[in-house]
């Protein structure tokens, strides 16, 4: 496995994901905010949370990049088309499962079940995000596909 | 009479609100449920005889052969309802609420749970439960599951379930009878699913989860201000705007209601099941005034989120998540409450350019910085962003607060709130990082606007601030004068123009038009407005006139449906409540209120 690509590319591509997200926010295309909504998981302070929300984000996205490796590995091919293909495996699990499953976990963002005992200000972000805006399962599988064609490209089988 | 009331229909005042704050029913004194939209305020009507008339649905349960209505009314401190028919056979009482607190439990987001008691005697009750889904009104199909223990209605994508304690076989559309014992009441529990399997829920504990509700209902109700004056009158109303904000996001919803008529018979029929920015920040400060805190951040925090994709444009109202409503359109055959038609879908209204919600939201803002919340960053780049907008656009045309159609001008309520605006901005800014030039370009278009409203909104032969630019007419919108610090409450021109309002728009004392009768272009005229009457209360207790605002605030809790609540408008003549029921906004101004006359009376 290409360890040393790994350690680089891996956060590389996740940038590359993330700074295609914070335009589509810019651009009016959606509110999902990835950074936002994993970093308030340490902190309420929308600020704050988006520099630890980061962090955390590329972590997560090494963790992801780690798995592209070894697929490739395994594959004995590492090309952009290989990649954009399992981004937009990835892009569609976001999507449907782990998106979804953050109302569970995320101890700041309601449930569509949320009451009169809520605390939570994050609003869920419903089935494939909807409720973040109508483009939003667009972006995200397209800012995942970006993903997957970086590492394809970036990566090498060793 | 109202014309529904002639009709054999029920007035609106006599509907009770049941909510879970995820969506709400109506109830009406015979014990017909005729409104509940699922799985949230604005989602489909099951039951939408309230404007879709009997072939919408609806779910009835009351006694066969009742004399008459005994009593009626809220648990005290809670949302759960008490309703007791006098019959032959003794009283019966029906007590019925939606269940709040669900999470952590194996239960429904949408659940209903009604239950019958008769402690006398046996007495005789009628179950009708028909829903129907939709603008087509589609039956459900039925299936009897669970050893024919529940009552499955579907569609493609929802389901309701209905259970019952003691077990009664129940065929949608169908009367049925039961007897309600004295040793044994007669629960009924309704479950909602909207694209997740449907969950069984024994119904003695849908009671059981309805009694935890209720004691979390008077938790939150404990540690609202004892010395608010009609305290009882103002938890209502708080009760009420906590039922009406939608917890999943924090939306504060303007009513749960479509196309209730604010002229019977009309044609001014809205959909209110959406969130208006202007009523979240009007709502900031009522909650915040009460000591609600949380509730007043739940509603910043969704301004935040749902304005993102249009900042720094304002929208004037969203869908509970913050997107834009789908164009407005009207419900083919619904005919409307009162024969009022159209039904209507969507709101129009969400087009439009109105200048004046940017300062209902920055003097929220401000109301938080003072209750010592400071802004976050980009809360603040936010609201300095709205600021840079109204320091852009203060000169255009605008439709104003009353969002009558077709009639964009220089309104001066809404160059009162673009003031309001820009002034709050600057006090935010003395605590917040600005850079110079913003505060200079702000500092530059607020000097501006205050002269060019001295002098352009202002008649000097009448003696007060106009409708619009070159208007002799008033507008019961300029009620908010007082309280922005824009003159002194008592000088002159700010009580001419509190005498003028009074004196042009009076539609009987205690009640106000918001503007002349009829100048709107649609026809027929609509009812007094009753947010205004509230303001009218709390510019005279801001100016001095406590006794004057006591004793008006006192004449309009008078005028409260049965259960406290208050619609958006009503009828001089016959004092029935008109538009959509119950109305946040007018519960906000109320609370307002209240705590106006509370700083006046205090020492």
């Amino acid at each position: 496995m290409d360890w040393a690509g790994w350690a680089l590319f891996g956060l590389i591509a996740t940038t590359v994901l993330t700074a295609l997200m914070i335009c589509a926010q810019l651009g009016g295309l959606s509110r999902l905010d990835l950074p936002l909504i994993l970093g308030t998981v340490v902190t309420p302070d929308p600020d704050r949370a988006r520099a630890a929300g980061f962090v955390i984000h590329l972590g997560v996205g090494q963790g992801f990049a780690a798995g592209y490796a070894a697929c490739f590995a395994v594959l004995g091919q590492a090309t952009w088309w290989v990649g954009a293909l399992f981004g937009a495996l990835h892009g569609a699990v976001a999507l449907m499962v782990l998106v979804p499953l953050l109302v569970g976990v995320h101890p700041r963002m309601a449930s569509n079940r949320a009451g009169l005992e809520s605390t939570a200000v994050l609003e869920p972000p419903g089935l494939l995000g909807l409720n973040y805006g109508a483009q939003t399962p667009l972006v995200t599988f397209t800012a995942h596909v970006a993903y997957g064609t970086a590492l394809g490209m970036l990566l090498s089988v060793h | 009479m109202s014309a529904r009331a002639d009709a054999g229909g029920t007035p609106i005042e006599h509907y009770a609100l049941l909510g879970d704050t995820r969506t709400a029913a109506l109830v009406d004194p015979d014990g017909s449920v005729d409104w509940l939209c699922v799985p949230r305020f604005d989602g489909r009507p099951v039951f939408g005889r309230l404007v879709g008339g009997p072939a919408a649905g609806r779910f009835g349960l009351a006694p066969t052969r009742p004399i008459g209505l005994t009593s009626r009314s809220y648990r005290p401190g809670s949302v759960t309802l008490e309703t007791t028919w006098s019959t032959d056979a003794g009283p019966l009482t029906l007590t019925e609420g939606m269940v709040t607190a669900v999470r952590g439990h194996l239960l429904p987001s949408t659940m209903l749970v009604r239950r019958l008691t008769a402690p006398e005697g046996p007495v005789e009750a009628t179950i009708v439960f028909d829903p129907r889904l939709g603008e087509q009104n589609r039956s459900p199909r039925i299936h009897h599951r669970h050893r024919d223990r529940v009552l499955v209605c579907s569609w493609p994508t929802t389901a309701i379930g209905l259970m019952t304690t003691p077990h009664v076989h129940i065929d949608p559309g169908v009367s049925h009878r039961v007897t309600v014992s004295p040793d044994r009441p007669f629960t009924l529990v309704l479950t909602v699913a909207d694209r997740e399997p449907l969950t069984y829920v024994d119904p003695e504990a849908a009671w059981n989860a309805l009694q935890r509700d209720e004691m979390g209902w008077r938790s939150w109700c404990r540690d609202i201000d004892p010395t608010l004056p009609r305290r009882d009158v103002v938890v209502r109303s708080l009760l009420t705007l906590r039922l009406l904000t939608y917890s999943p996001s924090g939306a504060p919803v303007a009513a749960p209601t479509t196309s209730l008529p604010e002229v019977l018979g009309g044609v001014r029929n809205w959909d209110y099941r959406y969130a208006w920015p202007r009523d979240a920040s009007i709502g900031i400060a009522a909650f915040l005034g009460v000591g609600k805190h949380q509730e007043a951040r739940a509603f910043l925090a969704w301004l935040l989120s749902a304005t993102r994709l249009d900042r720094p444009h304002l929208p004037v109202l969203l869908t509970l998540y913050g997107k834009h409503p789908t164009p407005e359109r009207e419900l083919k055959n619904w005919p409307g409450y009162a024969a009022s038609v159209p039904v209507r879908q969507g709101n129009g209204a969400a087009d439009q350019h109105q200048l004046d919600g940017y300062g209902w939201v920055l003097d929220a803002a401000w109301l938080l910085t003072l209750a010592g919340h400071r802004l976050y960053s980009e809360t603040w780049r936010t609201m300095a962003g709205f600021a840079d907008s109204v320091a852009a656009r203060w000169r255009e045309p605008d439709a104003g607060i009353w969002e009558v159609r077709a009639d964009l001008t220089q309104h001066v309520h809404s160059k009162l709130m673009a003031w309001l605006a820009l002034d709050r901005a600057l006090r935010i800014a003395a605590h917040h990082r600005t850079s110079a030039r913003r505060t200079r370009r702000w500092t530059a278009a607020r000097a501006e606007l205050r002269e060019e409203i001295m002098s352009c909104g202002y008649d000097p032969d009448k003696g007060s601030y106009v409708r619009s630019y070159g208007s002799e007419e008033v507008d019961a919108a300029l009620l908010i004068l007082p309280q922005l610090e824009f003159e002194e409450p008592s000088s002159p021109r700010v009580l001419g123009t509190l005498d003028a309002i009074v004196h042009d728009l009076d539609a009987g004392a205690p009640l106000l038009y918001r503007y002349a009768p009829g100048h709107d272009g649609l026809p027929g005229r609509e009812g007094a407005f009753l947010p205004c009457s509230f303001w009218l209360v709390r510019a005279l207790a801001e100016s001095g006139r406590t006794a004057e605002a006591t004793a008006l605030f006192d004449d309009l809790i008078d005028l409260a449906s049965p259960l406290g609540l208050y619609g958006e408008e009503m009828d001089p003549l016959t004092l029935h409540h008109l538009g959509n029921y119950p109305q946040a906004l007018t519960h906000a101004a109320l609370v307002q209120a209240a705590l106006a006359l509370k700083v006046a009376d205090s020492p």
